[in-house]
């Protein structure tokens, strides 16, 4: 029996895994020249293009020693951002060993941390690695420094590759095999093998990806999935090879795919563990932590008659990322529509894009915003919790006792000189300063507690901004807390719209209502009437401007050379004039919407 | 009925407003002129030549850089090509090349109708519009025109420019209709995109007149012209009775033409026979004199019902006629929705629409027209 080993490649964004994972696949012969392209396991097209990994990916790989004996390799490549740890939680889990990937140039940075920390937590042997160190920039001496301070080891320990030329790749597989425990290979036990990924197949319903911890698992076997309590038969099994590899079965200590025709995603979540029916193992593997939402949105189609075509895609979208949420709403001024809960914004944005590039379904979405937890005022009663996930369903300000948010706790990696910045940014956004740490090399870590509201805009562009791109970010949802804050109304015309609402801290309500008004005046067209534009909070209107009537619009000249350009310009405003939404008699640009999203901290 | 409308792409200096086509190389003259009887002999039995051609236009450009013998040359070779059985000729011109002498000579050859670019009589208007002529030269030519005594006439006013005043413009209107003329065409100053003023807006040099302002002017200019007996018919166009202009209210009601010449549009719909089409020519003189035709079209529309319907009460709305409901449904096929109707009924009340059919719209009106013919059409 040839000898496996699992493990997962973990990373900072950009680090290199995903282009180490290629220098593996070719060492190992697992691709031919002609089929090879970069960062090959990045096989949606949103990840080509983007050039970054938003889902794990599982390959089995053969890697031949020196010494001629062969060792099976279970790999798996994660995505480094943020909004996807969750992706690299359940990677670990399949694994005894986690290649913790540092780009030489770059040092240690957030991700890194979070990363490492989720794999010592599962126990995990860590293997250091120093990438790209074929770059000119590269500091191997320091960062490897870095890396000693963080995780103990000795500098012998850390290996030193460049997944661009291919440099150290051989010995770290070496290394791989020495250091990364083999699995348990107990086939004799009752069947565990835990979901780690799955993926929807339209004509074969779910494909289960599963590492087997203990048992065998056999093709044509009754299998039970222990959470849910369904029962399906393993039709086919296989190995995740560069392409879907059937085999008989699966033993302990093995990686692959099994498909029994399970329609339904929900009877087969990741986290889950696969018995056999007719000797079903006592307890099931202790599961993932339950991904959850973070962010919320209304996702809203342009067109009202896609409303159908939009639940099929969002159905579609959720069946091979369960960490999608949705729920039917209305909006007075969008139609019906969904609220979308996402894990961060990147997350949202790569939803959007997939709405538009694979179903072509174009939708406006609106503000994106928090989840809330609001104690109403009932006198005499026991105190309920409503939770909040749309500010235009946040009760009068008179009716709440209290409204809390969550917090979390934010990571930031920096050079020293951008800590004034960095915590002008924090505070700004109501941060709480917790620790500050120096470590080598002139690098900060410095921790703040702050609303996660406030860091769902642009929060993170702005550290990019005030740090020239050096400081790095990770963040903890830590608990809900009560805070001041009021829903700000817009009224156009005396109307309020309700996708224009937003909660935000009462301190900052009259600021960002001016803005919004001056805003929304520049972006709301000239109407035969005039539209006042008010900011309230409450009854009380705290802002106002007013977009003036039309007075004359019309065009000079119209003759024989005008009529074709003047009637294209005319099929385009329709085209624009369809895609507005009215509230009133008042038409709002699509832009609106999104008003609050590009203004500026400052102006 | 057909109209032709000719081409001339040559100015002395570029006006700073306009963005037609053309240059300022007068030197390629001759060869135009060349070039351009044979594109008119090119048409020769062709099917364009079956229907009966009414108006002839000369515009431009300015065709008043040709020499009277090479317009005459230009007029017969259409004569000659085309079943002309003429109502109107109607030649652009700019008062720094007009002479007694020239407008005889118009007259001989058969041009029958002068459209004066005078813009304004104000010096500092004058050279803010970078136009080649002085305030004299634009008194002086009104004074020959009906000195010649040319038929009828059209003068070309602008307002509503950067910092004009009302007096300044009423001080312009009262220089005008000292002459009384038959025809004037008054335009708000549109600053396009691709001219020198575009470009000074882009660069935040030119501050444009609020609307409100222009408003003011518009009133203006409609009361002053109503007042000595010239009713506007269109939103920029006026008239004494009986004097409105033959080719250009074609264009307004889909009448056919054909365009001569570099960016000329040309447009073809015969009920019942050939499908609506229009087609354009390249705005490059350099491609024109090459004389290669395919390269010339830049353009070629095939037109469906709708599209034209469209276009009809695009232009419809904006003339005193109004557009007849009858008309949309037996012409364009297009009858008027519920949604339609009432928006019209609505806008009744509110004073901007005169006429429910054919639907015309008040002066009010006329001054939004371009949101309410979006609204309209956006029903549909
Ligand atoms: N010079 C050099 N560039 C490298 C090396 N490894 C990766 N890169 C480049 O670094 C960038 C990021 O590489 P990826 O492999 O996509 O990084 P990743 O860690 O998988 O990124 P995510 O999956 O998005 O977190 C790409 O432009 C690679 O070409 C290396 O060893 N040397
Ligand atoms: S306005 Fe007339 S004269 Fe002036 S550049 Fe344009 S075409 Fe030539
Ligand atoms: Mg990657």
């Amino acid at each position: 029996m040839k000898e496996i080993r699992n493990f997962c490649i973990i990373a900072h964004i950009d680090h290199g895994k995903s282009t180490l994972a290629d220098r593996l696949l070719e060492r190992t012969g697992s691709i031919s020249e002609r089929e090879f392209h970069d960062q090959m396991l990045d096989d949606m097209d949103l990840e080509q293009e983007r050039g970054i990994t938003i889902k794990s990916h599982a390959i089995k790989m053969i890697y031949e020693r020196p010494s001629g004996d062969e060792v099976i390799f279970n790999l798996i490549d994660t995505p480094g951002h943020v909004d996807f740890s969750y992706e690299v939680s359940r990677a670990l889990k399949a694994c005894e060993g986690a290649l913790l990937v540092v780009d030489a140039a770059q040092g240690v940075e957030a991700q890194t941390i979070s990363n490492l920390y989720q794999a010592l937590e599962q126990d995990l042997e860590i293997i250091p690695v120093l990438n790209k160190i074929d770059l000119p920039g590269a500091d191997v001496e320091g960062v490897a420094q870095q890396l000693i301070d963080l995780i103990g080891c000795d500098f012998e320990d850390i290996l030193q590759v460049s997944g661009k030329t291919g440099e150290g790749v051989e010995h770290m597989m070496e290394e791989v095999v020495k250091r990364v425990p083999a699995p348990g290979r107990d086939a004799d036990k009752p069947l565990r093998a835990l979901i780690f990924d799955s993926k929807f197949n339209t004509y074969r319903g779910s494909v289960v990806y599963v590492r087997v911890m203990e048992g065998t698992l056999e093709k044509g076997q009754g299998i039970l999935f222990m959470q849910t309590g369904k029962k399906y038969e393993a039709d086919e099994l296989g190995y995740l090879q560069m392409k879907q590899v059937p085999t008989e079965s699966l033993e302990a200590g093995e990686v692959g795919y099994v498909i029994g025709g399970v329609k339904s995603l929900e009877d087969a979540r990741v986290g889950d563990t696969i018995t056999s029916v007719d000797n079903p193992a006592e307890k099931p593997i202790p599961g993932y932590k339950e991904v959850k939402p973070m962010v919320f949105s209304g996702l809203y189609p342009t067109d009202t008659d896609e409303f159908d075509e939009l639940r099929t895609a969002l159905e579609r979208l959720q069946l091979n990322d369960a960490s999608l949420t949705y729920q039917p709403e209305t909006s007075k001024a969008l139609g019906f529509g969904f609220r979308a809960g996402f894990l961060g914004l990147l997350h949202m944005e790569i939803i959007q894009e997939r709405l538009d590039r694979e179903f072509d379904i174009d939708i406006i979405t609106t503000v994106p915003n928090v989840e809330y937890e609001v104690v109403m005022k009932e006198p005499g009663k026991e105190r309920e919790k409503l939770v909040v996930d749309n500010p235009s369903e946040m009760p009068e300000v008179g009716l709440i006792e209290e409204v809390y948010e969550p917090f979390i706790k934010a990571t930031i990696l920096t050079p020293a000189e951008y800590i004034g910045p960095i915590m002008e940014l924090c505070e700004n956004r109501r941060g709480e300063f917790v620790t500050q740490l120096h470590m080598q090399s002139n690098r900060v870590e410095i921790q703040y507690e702050l609303p996660l509201a406030e860091v769902v805009f642009d929060f993170y562009d702005q550290l990019k901004s005030g740090s020239r791109g050096f400081a790095t970010f990770d963040y903890d949802f830590i608990e809900y807390r009560a805070s001041d804050l009021v829903r700000l109304d817009i009224l156009l015309n005396e109307e309020p719209v309700d996708a224009l609402s937003s909660i935000v801290h009462r301190d900052k309500a009259y600021a960002l209502g001016r803005k919004l008004c001056k805003k929304l005046k520049d972006l709301i067209p000239q109407h035969q009437f005039q539209v006042p534009i008010q900011a309230a909070i409450g009854k009380d209107v705290i802002a106002r401007e007013t977009k003036k009537a039309l007075r004359k619009d019309v065009t000079a000249k119209c003759y024989g050379g005008d009529v074709s350009r003047k009637r294209k310009l005319l099929e385009k405003q329709k085209e624009g004039k369809k895609r507005m939404k009215q509230v009133g008699t008042v038409d709002i640009p699509q832009e609106a919407f999104l008003a609050v999203l590009s203004m500026d901290d400052d102006d | 009925m057909a109209g032709i409308y000719i081409h001339i792409p040559f100015c002395k200096q570029a006006c700073s407003y306009c963005d037609f086509y053309f240059i300022t190389s007068l030197e390629y003259r001759e060869q135009f002129v060349t070039r351009l009887l044979k594109e008119i002999r090119s048409y020769r039995g062709s099917k364009f030549t079956d229907e009966p051609v009414e108006t002839i236009y000369l515009g431009g450009g300015t065709p008043s850089v040709l020499s009277a013998d090479q317009l005459h040359q230009i007029l017969e070779e259409v004569r000659d090509t085309f079943d002309v059985r003429v109502k109107e000729v109607t030649m652009e011109m700019n008062p720094d090349n007009v002479s007694a002498e020239y407008l005889n000579a118009l007259l001989e050859i058969g041009v029958d109708r002068a459209s004066m670019g005078v813009q304004s009589f104000d010096p500092d208007l004058l050279e803010f519009m970078h136009r080649a002529h002085d305030r004299d030269e634009a008194l002086e030519c009104l004074r020959l025109l009906s000195e010649t005594g040319f038929p009828t006439y059209s003068v070309d006013l602008i307002y509503g420019n950067p910092g004009q005043s009302t007096d300044c413009l009423k001080q312009d209107l009262d220089e005008l209709l000292a002459f009384d003329p038959p025809h004037v065409s008054a335009y708000s100053l549109t600053i396009e995109t691709d001219t020198r003023l575009g470009k000074q807006y882009e660069l935040g040099r030119l501050d444009p007149l609020p609307d409100e302002k222009v408003a003011r002017h518009f009133e203006m200019v409609v009361d002053r012209l109503a007042e000595q007996g010239i009713q506007q018919y269109e939103v920029s166009n006026y008239s004494k009775p009986g004097q409105q202009a033959v080719h250009n209210a074609g264009y307004w009601s889909h009448k056919p033409y054909i365009g001569l010449g570099p960016s000329a549009h040309s447009f073809w719909w015969k009920k019942g026979k050939d499908a609506p089409v229009r087609w354009y020519t390249k705005q490059d003189i350099k491609t024109y004199l090459s004389g290669d035709r395919r390269q010339l079209i830049e353009e070629t529309e095939q037109l469906t019902r709708r599209q034209l319907a469209d276009e009809r009460i695009m232009m419809g709305l904006r003339t005193r006629k109004g557009i007849a409901v009858d008309e949309l449904s037996s012409r364009y096929g297009y009858d008027l929705n519920q949604r339609q109707q009432s928006y019209l009924d609505q806008k009744k009340q509110e004073g901007i629409v005169k006429r429910l059919d054919p639907i015309q719209l008040t002066f009010e009106g006329l001054k939004i027209a371009d949101a309410l013919i979006l609204d309209l059409v956006s029903m549909q």
